[in-house]
């Protein structure tokens, strides 16, 4: 069967050729905040203004570190747009909400009402430090 | 008595009808961007981009006002670099970089090529895209050029962190946020 060694030595050395793809797990460089809905007050609400609630941040001066940190809403969609399926919408926390780390973060275009409830990405750019 | 007559100054210069004049920004240089508590040697954790959660070494800043970095390579891959310092997070961590000679990089290292710009031609131009036979030997000598300086330079600072011990593994490691993580008390 030397057809076939010789063969299997060649797959083994192409195979060596190839390069190793990184195999390492995903980081993650975003904190999770849940969109809990549009600043308002008991009959009005104005949706320019996207309430925050970031997670592990339950006071006032925490959550000043996030202030101008930029925030991602990612969503998918059925058609393909920049070769993918994803989309965002992005936008940046400007100020603190009530005294229990609750943030106000605007965005390019105002978030869709079905986007309350899900989770969206903080960012720790740009760095203020 | 009289009330004083409003005078309008007439310029003296009509611009001809078909003369088009460019908008032309009046700041030209950029402002060289102040340096915040960031140190040459200082290691950088990387915030966004293909290498991001990386912890890279800080060599200078450069006139730009972007900041130069290398992994170094051979430690965790990431290439001399440059990087926003508002996409940074600056550790306490520090490396000896004495030793180390960045000088010859500038912003001019890291600016494309005409034969960059073409490789990445598409659809009608892509016929122009393909380099020519001379093209492609130059391409090659610069990039030969440009793994020979992350070489040399990364030999110097690869030495230095070899002498402290864990620094390879640390600058080989990513940084990441997990469930408890909250970055708002971390101490970097």
């Amino acid at each position: 069967m030397k057809g076939q060694a010789d063969q299997k030595k060649e797959a083994t050395k192409t195979v060596k050729k190839v390069k190793t793809t990184n195999k390492s797990a995903p980081v993650r460089l975003w904190v999770k905040a849940a969109f809990t809905g549009f600043r308002r007050s008991k009959v009005q609400q104005n949706e320019n203004q996207a309430l925050l609630k970031i997670q592990h941040v339950e006071d006032v001066a925490s959550s000043r570190f996030y202030w101008g940190k930029r925030v991602a809403y990612i969503y998918k969609a059925h058609t393909l747009q920049n070769n993918t399926k994803f989309r965002t919408i992005w936008g940046r926390i400007s100020k603190s909400h009530g005294a229990n780390g609750v943030v106000i973060a605007r965005f390019g275009r105002n978030l869709p009402p079905r986007a309350i409830g899900s989770t969206l990405r903080v960012f720790l750019y740009p760095n203020r430090a | 008595m009289p009330a004083k007559k409003r005078t309008v100054r007439i310029g003296n210069w009509y611009k001809s009808d078909d003369e088009k004049v460019h908008f032309v920004r009046k700041r030209k240089a950029p402002r060289p961007a102040k340096l915040r508590k960031i140190v040459p040697g200082q290691v950088l954790i990387l915030l966004s981009g293909r290498f991001q959660g990386k912890r890279v070494v800080f060599l200078k800043q450069l006139k730009s006002g972007l900041l130069l970095v290398t992994g170094p390579f051979k430690i965790n891959g990431v290439p001399l670099k440059r990087v926003n310092s508002a996409y940074v997070i600056p550790t306490s961590t520090k490396v000896d970089v004495t030793g180390v000679n960045a000088n010859q990089i500038d912003d001019d290292y890291f600016k494309r090529t005409q034969a960059q710009r073409r490789k990445n031609e598409q659809g009608f131009w892509a016929k122009r895209g393909e380099l020519t036979a001379e093209q492609q030997t130059a391409e090659k000598t610069r990039l030969d050029g440009k793994r020979n300086t992350q070489k040399s330079v990364d030999a110097a600072l690869i030495t230095a962190i070899k002498k402290t011990q864990l620094l390879k593994q640390y600058l080989g490691a990513r940084f990441t946020i997990g469930k408890t993580t909250r970055p708002h008390e971390l101490v970097f």
